[in-house]
């Protein structure tokens, strides 16, 4: 917890951004989670959902929230659908409240699940309450783990994937169909809603076709955000691509690197970079004022 | 009034699983079904208005996007419909999942009797099926039996208001729980009572038994407290940890070893302390990263300065072999518990797993209670479930296909974990109990579920097996105790902790009160799912999900208060005292009795005779086979074998990326798609060491000798882990022995002496090469009687016993991560190379199987060499000289040269007259044996001198490069053209037996 009372002036304008990463209740991407986003600069802290609930821990702390992936309550009855009763019968309105503030949610995988069955995503016309999207079973028939070439949208209001092209990410679920009704998916476009989309290695839109389109998706559509691009919700895992050596070509790219007399500088990996935007988001619009 | 709430997805969106059903009943059955609609059903048994039942609904059980659903049967259009629902007591996640969500949106608390069920209604159409048809699809693909109920409606019998009915499966015991004593006035009289009870007492024991009982001082003493002769309580307990299954009498027993060629005979005392524990004691006083080792339930290695990793395998053969997903996932869950109930405790980083079962097509005559494909299907689906629930990468397995485990599949699981090196400034693998300590149970409730596990592990599988020990995991449930253990973990809260597997508390609590040196239970304070269990049933159910803990009485309230904070149930059983006895009340009566030491004294050793028949002497041979003349056309057929193909398909259902931690990949090259040797995880995700973990399996040597068998195991799993960059100087291993009944008897066991002697020289092999490789046994477990009785064809009966089995896994620590190689060429014009002497050892080899033989010489492991030779190019990768590195396995250098190419997707051009090699002059020998102690190595060119200088001294030779163009290009020893095959043919083929399952 920070401090503020013995902080300086200094201190307090340079205070760090706050990340509360959800646990408890199955859900198992929080420690990486959690490092990912201290990677990104930020100061993080896994909270367990009943904390949030009992008062222990306030969201009024924290300028980032994150539903993290995971198997809430086990996905039984969908994926997703028992976390977001959960929150939302106890703490919605303090939710409704942290994002009316100008404050960040991020839901991954499981938390995106949590998030269009809360009705925060969409989020058409400020309206968080109604759910008109959803995340059902893969076409495949099973889960699946596999890296998968993404496209960001570069008109996307998204503040997570600013500046976020062609990447590469894994995708673990079951449960990743991303599926409306025609209208809704027209209006998601429209308004620069649909964030990323699963693509072919040459970064076409997958148009469907599996592996590339891993889950039967609608559009190809592997995350979306809410008009305001603060609510952002993405089947893939960008806290799963913390380090280079996680990407399953890692050791192709280090050799061909080593022959041209080079070696591979840790720099930022794309899944920290889309963290790194929600900060430095935080950092730019409510830091600094 | 119970209500029943249908829910279905929209009838415009895809029923992916109804569309595996229609998939599966074709493959399994041939039938040509149309479609298939699922509706999940919720029997809801609370009483709740109409409003509180219409507001669940729509806000917790119907997506308005995707879903429909109401209080009456769903109209659906059908053909037949398929109802299958838990039978009473079974473990239903769903059913209490539902139940927590109900309780949370509308704000009240479900009554004792109260409670939510749930099933599935299927609506198959098309096919023309016939009554019995569908009734078939319920019964060997939908639901089984053991478990589980189905109903099958026609057309004709369905009305649309009733639907399936409301179904209850609610357990009503009417019942006062019981002490029963036990008379002991002859051996004889035990034993009945054994038999009836199914305590499995051995004949050896039971005079041991009533010696005890019958003693002036124990009566004496027992009278204080109203007892007389044992109690069922008692005699269950001595029983469950007398099994084999929990005290390992075979591994410890005497075995008579004669070897019938030279007709000496020997003594050998105790497999485990001489084979085991003493090479494994050995090494530790050389290797002080090797920090706790078999005292635990799982071993533990050091990592890094601050952080140790826990490893421990099981298996899980007899539940899986009944019910495979429920065995398997139980399994998986429980092996789980073991790192977690380690020291003061770790968290879950690994989890690895290995399959053996008959052929996936067997047609052949024996009748297993499940046919190969549908247990491996369930099996899969079990370990998915109970890995991806737990939120534990499971990147590495292994399959293995052979019709002697129709009689009894094997699922071997092993876990890993992490804890840091000191909590509060104590040795975080250290624990004790002391007096006073109070006995927390954590987790799940107990019920009748898992009675008598323990016991039918111990024995082999038949028809009057009892079904009871059958369950189905929770990972859910323990997910959140495991992070609640860590929470309390990390405060010093935890003084010991143990899991409850085999054996319930019976097994927890009696081990855990030996460190303080007694204990006193109050049973009646243990949380039960129901009512009316006898106190000997709640004293030994194997109810899943529940972790033994040890507190201080000063830190009860924070740890009653954290274990609120998860929503997980943890009750105050009893406490720990000095006394010397183990005693349990119920409602202030005491129902047992004993001496804590009981079971580590006084009992006999079991005794084995073992035969050993040497290979030629049982008339094994080496077949007269010269080359073919196709060779490419054989490689290829090679390549599509169930042992060597492809199972992506297995791999990709198991995530292998949750947390963050993945370096080298079960999957790996251009494609992604190609086997890795093993895998590579960053533990610490703060820190740059890396934890390699590989598994091997051999079963098939074992046809002609257990200890080149055992030899060859361990080898290739070292191999696996050095050639991604794995320290051969800080190698843990885990022993896992699944073997048939080793016990002889003329009728039922006739060649028992001779697998008996089998078991003797797997352990002698295992200590031979742990002591040279210098490996400790971190962990390991092993499993008998292997065998199944199967119906035949025309109803006879036959005895089947699996091969002699043993799973070895290899953990390595690599100081960096980024020095890690995978399998795959890299650039065309780097050189080939191969390490290791290949010789001619195509006895049991994959080349040999394919033709029917077996032969004779078996790859025999050259130990003193080997070691040295994977220092030198452990050194070479630490270097960087390495472009990729493969270890020579299962199908020899022709299979693993063309998966070299495969993963790179590149050619590659080989001289075979380049390979080192001994007494060898055939290119299909070459080519297929599976000589131990060998890999391919691809090396930059500009590395070939500092490569050489290193590998100076061990054999290795270039014999070939990598090329830009697309075939497999091998030529003879007489430089004559032996295969030339496009590799993308070559992968074509490797994907093909099993490349449309997904």
């Amino acid at each position: 917890m920070v401090d503020y009372f013995h902080m300086t002036r200094s201190e307090t304008q340079n205070r760090s951004v706050h990340v509360l990463v959800l646990t408890g209740y199955g859900l198992n991407c929080d420690y990486e989670t959690a490092y990912a986003f201290e990677l990104a600069g930020a100061v993080s802290t896994r909270v367990h959902i009943n904390a949030l609930i009992s008062g222990e821990t306030s969201l009024k702390d924290y300028d980032i929230l994150v539903l993290d992936g995971g198997f809430s309550w086990g996905d039984d009855h969908g994926a997703g659908v028992l976390e977001a009763v959960r929150l939302k019968s106890n703490i919605g309105e303090a939710i409704f409240q942290f994002i009316g503030e100008g404050k960040l949610i991020l839901g991954i995988c499981n938390g995106f699940q949590a998030l269009v069955n809360l009705g925060f995503l969409p989020g058409f016309d400020g309206d968080y309450r109604t759910r008109h999207v959803a995340l059902t079973f893969n076409d495949c028939g099973n889960f699946r783990d596999d890296w998968v070439p993404l496209l960001g949208n570069p008109d996307s209001s998204c503040v997570f994937t600013k500046g976020v092209g062609r990447i590469e990410l894994p995708i673990r679920h079951g449960e990743g169909k991303f599926y409306a009704s025609a209208e809704v998916i027209k209006r998601l476009i429209d308004n620069g809603q649909a964030v990323f989309q699963y693509a072919t290695r040459k970064g076409e839109p997958a148009q469907g076709q599996f592996p590339f389109n891993p889950n039967g998706s609608v559009h190809d559509i592997a995350g979306i955000c809410d008009p305001t691009g603060r609510v952002f919700g993405l089947m893939p895992h960008p806290e799963a691509f913390n380090h280079w050596t996680n990407h399953p070509d890692w050791t192709r790219m280090k050799e061909s690197m080593k022959r041209q007399g080079q070696s591979i500088h840790p720099e930022l990996t794309a899944g920290v970079r889309i963290l790194k935007n929600g900060v430095d988001y935080i950092r730019e619009n409510r830091l600094a004022v | 009034m119970p209500a029943r709430l249908e829910i279905t997805l929209k009838p415009n969106l895809f029923d992916a699983e109804g569309a595996a059903i229609c998939r599966k009943a074709n493959d399994y059955f041939g039938f040509d079904l149309e479609s298939v609609r699922t509706v999940s059903i919720l029997t809801i048994d609370i009483d709740l208005t109409a409003d509180q039942l219409e507001l669940i609904r729509t806000e917790i059980f119907t997506n308005p996007v995707t879903r429909i659903s109401s209080y009456k049967p769903l109209a659906i259009d059908f053909d037949s419909v398929l109802w299958v629902g838990y039978r009473p007591g079974v473990r239903d996640n769903p059913g209490s999942t539902a139940t927590e969500a109900v309780e949370d949106l509308l704000r009240i608390r479900l009554k004792p009797h109260e409670a939510i069920y749930t099933s599935k209604r299927y609506c198959l159409k098309g096919g023309n099926l016939s009554f019995d048809d569908a009734g078939r699809i319920a019964r060997e693909l939908l639901a089984n039996d053991i478990i589980q109920q189905y109903k099958v409606f026609s057309k004709k019998d369905w009305h649309p208001e009733t639907g399936i009915g409301i179904i209850i499966p609610k357990v009503r015991l009417d019942h006062k729980p019981t002490v029963t004593v036990i008379p002991i006035h002859s051996d004889e009289a035990l034993m009945r009572v054994s038999k009836e009870r199914d305590l499995a007492l051995n004949p050896n024991d039971v005079s041991t038994i009533r010696a005890y009982f019958l003693r002036e001082d124990v009566l004496a003493e027992r009278r204080a407290f109203g007892l007389s002769a044992p109690t069922d309580v008692e005699l269950e307990y001595i029983s469950q940890a007398r099994s084999d299954h929990c005290n390992h009498n075979t591994f410890k027993g005497l075995f008579r070893y004669r070897d019938l060629a030279t007709g000496k005979t020997e003594i050998v005392n105790d497999l485990f302390e001489t084979c085991i524990e003493a090479p494994t004691l050995a090494v530790q006083k050389q290797k002080p990263w090797v920090i706790s080792v078999l005292w635990d339930n799982a071993g533990v290695g050091r990592l890094n300065d601050d952080y140790h990793y826990v490893i421990t395998g099981e298996t899980h053969n007899s539940p899986s072999n009944m019910e495979a997903y429920g065995g398997a996932i139980t399994g998986i869950v429980g092996v789980y518990r073991d790192p977690m109930g380690t020291g003061k405790g770790s968290r879950l980083i690994m989890g690895m797993y290995g399959y053996c079962a008959g052929p996936r097509d067997y047609q052949g005559g024996l009748k297993p209670h499940l046919h190969p494909k549908r247990l491996l299907d369930g099996v899969i689906e079990g370990v998915r479930d109970g890995g991806n629930k737990s939120g534990i990468p499971t990147p590495f397995g292994q399959v293995w296909f052979h019709e002697g485990y129709l009689g009894k599949c094997l699922v071997f699981v092993t876990a890993i974990g992490l804890m840091p090196s000191q909590i509060k400034g104590e040795a975080a693998e250290k624990k004790t109990t002391s007096p006073n300590d109070l006995i927390v149970m954590c987790g799940g409730r107990v019920g009748k579920d898992g009675i008598h596990g323990v016991t039918a592990a111990s024995e082999s599988f038949s028809a009057d097996t009892p079904a009871g020990h059958v369950q189905i995991g929770d990972p859910y449930t323990q997910k959140k105790m495991h992070d609640f253990l860590l929470e309390a973990r990390d405060h010093g809260l935890i003084a010991f902790i143990t899991d409850n597997g085999g054996g319930g508390l019976s097994s927890s609590i009696g081990e855990s009160a030996r460190f303080s040196n007694g204990c006193v239970v109050e049973l009646e304070k243990v949380p039960l799912k129901y009512e009316g269990l006898d106190q000997w049933e709640i004293w030994v159910s194997e109810s899943q999900e529940r972790m033994t803990v040890a507190i201080k009485p000063e830190h009860e309230e924070q740890f009653m208060a954290l274990s609120k904070k998860h929503a997980v149930e943890s009750t105050i059983i009893g406490h720990y005292t000095d006394s010397g006895k183990l005693r349990i009340t119920y409602d202030g009566r005491t129902c047992a009795y004993v001496d804590i030491d009981l079971l580590s004294s006084q009992f006999p050793q079991w005794t084995f005779e073992a035969e050993w028949t040497p290979p030629e002497m049982r008339g094994l041979f080496e077949p007269v086979l010269a080359g073919p003349d196709d060779a490419s056309g054989l490689l290829l057929d090679l390549f599509s074998r169930p042992n060597i193909c492809s199972k992506e398909w297995i791999i990709r259902q198991y995530d292998h990326e949750v947390q963050g931690t993945s370096v080298i990949k079960p999957l790996v090259g251009k494609d992604r798609d190609v086997i890795s040797d093993a895998v590579v995880i960053r533990p610490v995700l703060e820190s740059p060491e890396g934890l390699a973990a590989a598994q091997a399996l051999l079963p098939t040597y074992s046809q002609i000798d257990t200890y080149h068998m055992a030899a060859c195991t361990i080898d290739e799993a070292v191999r696996r882990v050095v050639a991604v960059g794995g320290d051969p100087d800080r190698i843990g291993g885990v022993d896992n022995f699944c073997w048939p009944t080793i016990q002889y008897d003329p009728i039922d066991n006739p060649d028992g002496k001779y697998k008996a002697a089998q078991l003797v020289r797997a352990n002698r092999a295992l200590r031979d090469v742990c002591t040279v490789y210098e490996i400790p046994l971190l962990s390991g477990k092993d499993s008998m009687y292997i065998d199944g009785h199967l119906k035949g064809r025309y109803g006879e009966t036959h005895k089947v016993s699996a091969l002699p089995t043993l799973q070895f896994s290899c953990t390595s620590v690599i100081s960096d991560i980024t020095r890690c190689v995978t399998m795959d060429s890299k650039f065309a014009g780097d050189l080939v190379y191969v390490l290791g002497e290949t010789r001619n050892e195509l006895g049991a080899s994959e080349y040999y199987e394919h033709f029917g033989y077996v032969g004779l010489r078996v790859p025999e492991l050259r130990l003193e060499s080997s070691m040295k030779l994977y220092r030198a190019l452990s050194r070479a990768i630490q270097e960087d000289l390495v472009a990729s590195c493969h270890g020579i396995y299962r199908g020899g250098l022709g299979v693993h040269l063309a998966l070299v190419a495969m993963g790179g997707g590149l050619g590659m051009d080989i001289d075979l007259s380049l390979v080192p090699r001994v007494e060898v002059e055939e290119n299909h020998v070459i080519l297929y044996s599976e000589t131990p102690g060998r890999f391919i190595v691809t090396v930059d060119p500009k590395h070939r001198l500092a490569f050489e200088s290193i590998m100076d001294g061990f054999p290795h030779a270039c014999v070939g490069t990598v090329s830009s163009g697309l075939d497999l290009v091998i030529n003879g020893l007489e430089d004559e053209p032996v295969i030339q095959v496009p590799v993308s043919e070559l992968k074509a083929a490797w994907k093909q037996p099993f490349g449309q399952l997904i």
